[in-house]
């Protein structure tokens, strides 16, 4: 594997060019402290933080490597050590008699490496007594690690291009998506003989459409399934020309970049005078989407995951389906992101249930899911494969095995992409990943009459929509 | 001896009383208001819901999170349990204090008190045991975390004794003070250590939530602090 020689994943040059890096990371953390909201969590974990372990085998990585600095709260520490040393009174009086810990280049390498081998799956939150988010330390320790430049160059380049280049991670030109979605139309006519579209900057839709940008290169048979299901159902949505990608890096190392990302989306949802922001199926950039209001203020676009739409149809039985099955045994991974504050959980589930025959869980599942092994990023840096599918992703192959599933259901680009790379690294050749619109494109018939109402009245299946805030029920 | 018992277990009890309870109304007060400033700041309001206050009463209430390491988990439980029950309830302790503050409680029947007592002592050893024994633990565990536990123990190890005099080794006036002393240290102790989770806990699941809450510019005004705004990525 290429490396970039100091850290598992590639940097930038400019990343090994910065002088007086602890300054530096001292300047940011005081920023991020003064105008952030961490400042409380931070304290509050300092001081109460109870050391007790149990955080250990809630993490697949440290189940798996049994290496100390895969400890959740061993990772939490490093930051935790910083902030009490420079930033509470105690620390600093301490350091003034004592001397003790100095935050040094080595220390900050230490960092570099550990907060990256954390997905921030926030997994081992539940497992705190303390109610410790290690997700949010981990969040935190990466974009102040982003400030002094310790970026992989991965999600760094893809932000990049998101934010002065083409204006999205994947660089797929407005002409390029016209060519993909034209092809895609094509795909559909073919397959069902009649026409659906993909509808570009239709003013005053209901729904404007972002899905993981990289779905066009890679997600053929997940999009159609989107515009198939819009078109059964009578959908009013659109793409907008302006920004169609959902992916948000900076979810993942920089709550400066995350702000810019989703202004970006509501700008291109106000531009197109539409209603609602549609999430294609996307864990983190469902995550992202769900900040919508903490930047786009009390009129913000309410955030649909595109799962909470189809099973919103499904449940008013607006949606036709074939006499048919999906035959195999599917399972479903719940991607972290919707899953794990257990905001979208059963919506999958209950439309798995409707169309496929044979549906079992992994274990454990919802919030208490493994993550994929690719997550928080990760499974953009290609230069740590290894690491992904092998220490990180070994449980997750197990539980996959375990179920004996031919299909596992992904319904997130960055999970689908890690669950394929998981399963052809560890002998699951039989397994096939796939996104939840994909297995819906196989059972919703066209020409079909709606199923019957499963137990709403006849007189509410004939509304084209429902109140914004009925989608996310289990918040 | 009788001089310095009486100055223990008065000037120097109420004092340490003071200290424990000012300590952790200030902790408390600041948690408070910073959860309200954070709140204020944050640009989604949505801050409480349904999971994040079933986090906090799983925790408050842990019966059913014993959890992923079970025996530290029941250890943990009957530990508290003991520690909060025992001081609170001790009929010997209501005699000594109902007076002061003017009315009296419910006082556990002495032989539960005992069975508490021991059952305080045998889970603190047994805390620090299991962290030496569990490789996760240790290498986590600072000096305090072994420190605490046994300080903890102290009182109630001292208490026993003056509650059985037969069983008591040593002079009966030295194992009171002793007794009086570490419990003084031990409320001394809970403010300025992770003991403050006594008062913390409730407020923890809150303030993790909160943190993901974003003030709207925040990201915006750390780039201008760094001069970074502007600056290619």
């Amino acid at each position: 594997m290429a490396r970039s020689g100091k850290y598992s994943y590639q940097v930038e040059p400019k990343a090994l060019e910065v002088t007086d890096r602890p300054r530096k990371f001292l300047e940011a953390f005081a920023a991020v402290l003064k105008f952030g909201n961490y400042h409380l969590a931070l304290d509050t974990y300092a001081s109460l933080s109870a050391k007790c372990g149990r955080c250990v085998s809630s993490c697949q990585l440290y189940e798996t490597t049994r290496e100390p600095r895969d400890i959740p709260c061993h990772r939490s520490e490093l930051l935790l050590r910083v902030y009490r040393r420079y930033f509470t009174r105690a620390g600093v009086m301490k350091a003034r008699l004592f001397g003790g810990f100095t935050l040094t280049d080595q220390y900050l390498d230490e960092m570099a490496e550990a907060y990256y081998r954390c997905t921030a799956c926030r997994r081992c939150k539940a497992a705190c007594p303390l109610g410790i988010d290690h997700g949010l330390v981990t969040h935190l320790a990466r974009w102040l690690l982003a400030e002094i430049d310790l970026i992989p160059k991965a999600l760094l380049v893809a932000v990049r291009e998101q934010l002065e280049g083409v204006g999205n991670t994947s660089a797929i030109p407005v002409p390029g998506l016209r060519d993909t979605c034209e092809f895609l139309e094509e795909e559909l006519q073919e397959m069902f003989g009649v026409e659906i579209k993909f509808p570009f900057d239709v003013e005053q839709s209901e729904y404007v459409f972002f899905p993981a940008v990289s779905d066009y290169l890679l997600e053929a048979d997940t999009l159609m399934g989107n515009a198939l299901m819009m078109h059964v159902t009578g959908g009013s949505w659109t793409i907008g020309t302006g920004n169609y990608d959902g992916i948000n890096y900076g979810l993942f190392y920089s709550d400066r970049m995350m702000e810019r990302i989703v202004r970006k989306v509501i700008a291109e949802v106000r531009r197109l005078k539409g209603r609602k922001v549609l999430v294609g199926e996307c864990g983190h950039a469902t995550r992202s989407a769900w900040f919508i209001p903490t930047f786009g203020g009390p009129d913000a676009p309410p955030v649909v995951n595109c799962i909470q739409y189809a099973h919103r149809m499904l449940e008013a039985g607006k949606l036709p389906l074939k006499a048919e099955r999906i035959e195999g045994r599917v399972t479903y991974h719940d991607p972290c992101n919707i899953a794990r504050n257990g905001r979208i959980t059963e919506e999958p589930r209950e439309i798995l249930k409707a169309i496929c025959r044979d549906f079992v869980e992994m274990t454990p599942n919802r919030s208490e899911n493994l993550c994929c092994g690719g997550g928080g990023g990760t499974v953009s840096i290609d230069e740590i494969r290894p690491f992904r599918t092998g220490l990180m992703g070994k449980r997750k192959a197990d539980q996959i095995r375990a179920t004996g599933a031919k299909y596992v259901v992904a319904p997130c680009a960055n999970c689908k992409k890690q669950l394929r790379e998981v399963c052809e690294d560890n002998g699951l050749d039989e397994v096939e990943v796939v996104g939840l619109h994909d297995l819906l494109l196989k059972v919703i018939d066209v020409k079909g009459p709606p199923t019957a109402p499963a137990e709403q009245s006849q007189s509410e299946v004939g509304q084209a929509s429902w109140p914004d805030n009925e989608y996310d029920t289990q918040r | 001896m009788e001089a310095w018992l009486a100055w223990a277990r008065g000037p120097m009890f109420w004092a340490a009383l003071t200290f424990m309870i000012l300590g952790l109304a200030r902790r408390l007060a600041i948690t408070i208001w910073e959860i309200a400033r954070a709140w204020l700041r944050a640009g989604d309001k949505e801050v409480v819901s349904r999971r994040l206050l079933a986090a906090t009463l799983k925790w408050l209430i842990p019966t059913d999170r014993l959890g992923n390491r079970p025996l530290f988990g029941l250890t943990t439980l009957v530990f508290h349990v003991s520690v909060i029950l025992v001081p609170l309830f001790l009929a010997g302790h209501i005699a000594l204090w109902g007076p002061a503050v003017g009315f009296a409680w419910p006082a556990l029947p002495n032989s539960l008190a005992t069975l508490l007592t021991v059952a305080a002592i045998v889970t603190a050893l047994a805390l620090v045991i299991e962290r030496m024994a569990s490789p996760d633990a240790r290498v986590l565990s600072r000096f305090q975390d072994y420190a605490l536990p046994l300080v903890v123990a102290v009182p109630f190890i001292s208490g026993l004794l003056v509650m059985h005099p037969r069983l008591n080794p040593f002079a009966y006036e030295a194992t009171l003070l002793t007794h009086v002393m570490s419990a003084n240290l031990v409320l001394v102790l809970a403010p300025i250590t992770k003991l403050s989770h006594m008062v913390l806990l409730p407020a923890t699941q809150l303030v993790s939530e909160l943190a993901w809450h974003f003030p709207p510019d925040a990201g915006s005004k750390v780039g201008v602090a760094l001069g970074k705004e502007g600056e290619p990525i």
